[in-house]
């Protein structure tokens, strides 16, 4: 599991450190969320593309602002990086599976960030009654 | 002695989304041209001939035998989760629609098989179906 966070998460990284010169390249607009796009409402990872961006180009506190959740993703990220490249080495113990507890316990935690960070956004684009 | 039963190994993420690409592919070049005919009758004609495309490969090929060009080319198959055989052109079909699901939330139901414990994405959960190594 840290094997497959990192890696996405580096490949996250890279992408966003490209994204915008990809983009005044070819002129693209990005991709668009659909839930956005067809309801107005956003979905609970809305912001991740302008969070990665930002962060990949040192705009820290505008990455918090378009989602905390990129945050959470780049300490995963620092946090698992130094065991996959100890794993590399060969150092360090190798990867087991997760138990069936673990994955529970896990996705029930996921499942309450996603519901947090969906509020963020909810607010982020003035659909909560609150400043 | 007996031995417990090995776990079902899943296909990886890359191996999915690279046997995807390869799908799109013949129906994009299609579409492709039917563009750069500029031509709106020629361009029609072959957006029906990408669908029937992929109609024949992912819908067909890919419910009756659980390959598509892309999967049959990474060596995966797609198989129902409880009978472990092909799922037939109309679930195949059903799964693609399914797949819509998978855009909605910023696209994160095509990222599922990266951390899900088999490697199934959103549509893959609705239909019950899972990617193997044929």
């Amino acid at each position: 599991m840290p094997e497959r966070i990192t890696l996405f998460g580096a490949g996250a990284a890279m992408a966003g450190a490209v994204y915008p010169a990809l983009m005044a390249h070819t002129g693209g607009q990005g991709l668009p969320c659909p839930l956005r796009t067809l309801t107005g409402v956003p979905c609970p990872f809305c912001g991740l593309t302008t969070a990665t961006v930002a962060m990949t180009h040192g705009n820290w506190s505008a990455a918090a602002a378009a989602s905390p959740l990129a945050y959470l993703i780049a300490a995963l990220v620092v946090g698992t990086a130094p065991v996959l490249v100890a794993r590399a080495g060969g150092l360090g113990s190798a990867p087991r599976s997760w138990s069936a507890a673990a994955r529970r316990q896990t996705g029930w935690a996921m499942a309450c960030l996603v519901a947090l960070s969906w509020l963020f956004q909810l607010h982020r684009y003035g659909f909560l009654p609150i400043p | 002695m007996t031995y417990a039963p090995s776990p079902p190994i899943f296909a990886n993420w890359g191996q999915r989304a690279g046997g995807y690409l390869i799908d799109a592919v013949p129906p994009a070049v299609v579409v492709f041209i039917g563009a750069a005919t500029r031509s709106v009758g020629l361009m029609l004609l072959l957006d029906l001939v990408a669908l029937a495309i992929t109609g024949y490969n992912r819908w067909y090929l890919g419910g009756t035998t659980g390959q598509s060009w892309g999967k049959k080319a990474l060596g995966l198959k797609l198989v129902s989760e409880s009978t472990g055989a092909p799922i037939g052109a109309g679930m195949a079909f059903a799964r693609d629609i399914c797949h819509l699901l998978d855009s909605l939330a910023c696209y994160i139901g095509w990222l599922f098989p990266l951390w899900d414990a088999k490697r199934q994405t959103f549509a893959d959960k609705i239909i019950r179906t899972i990617v193997i190594p044929a």
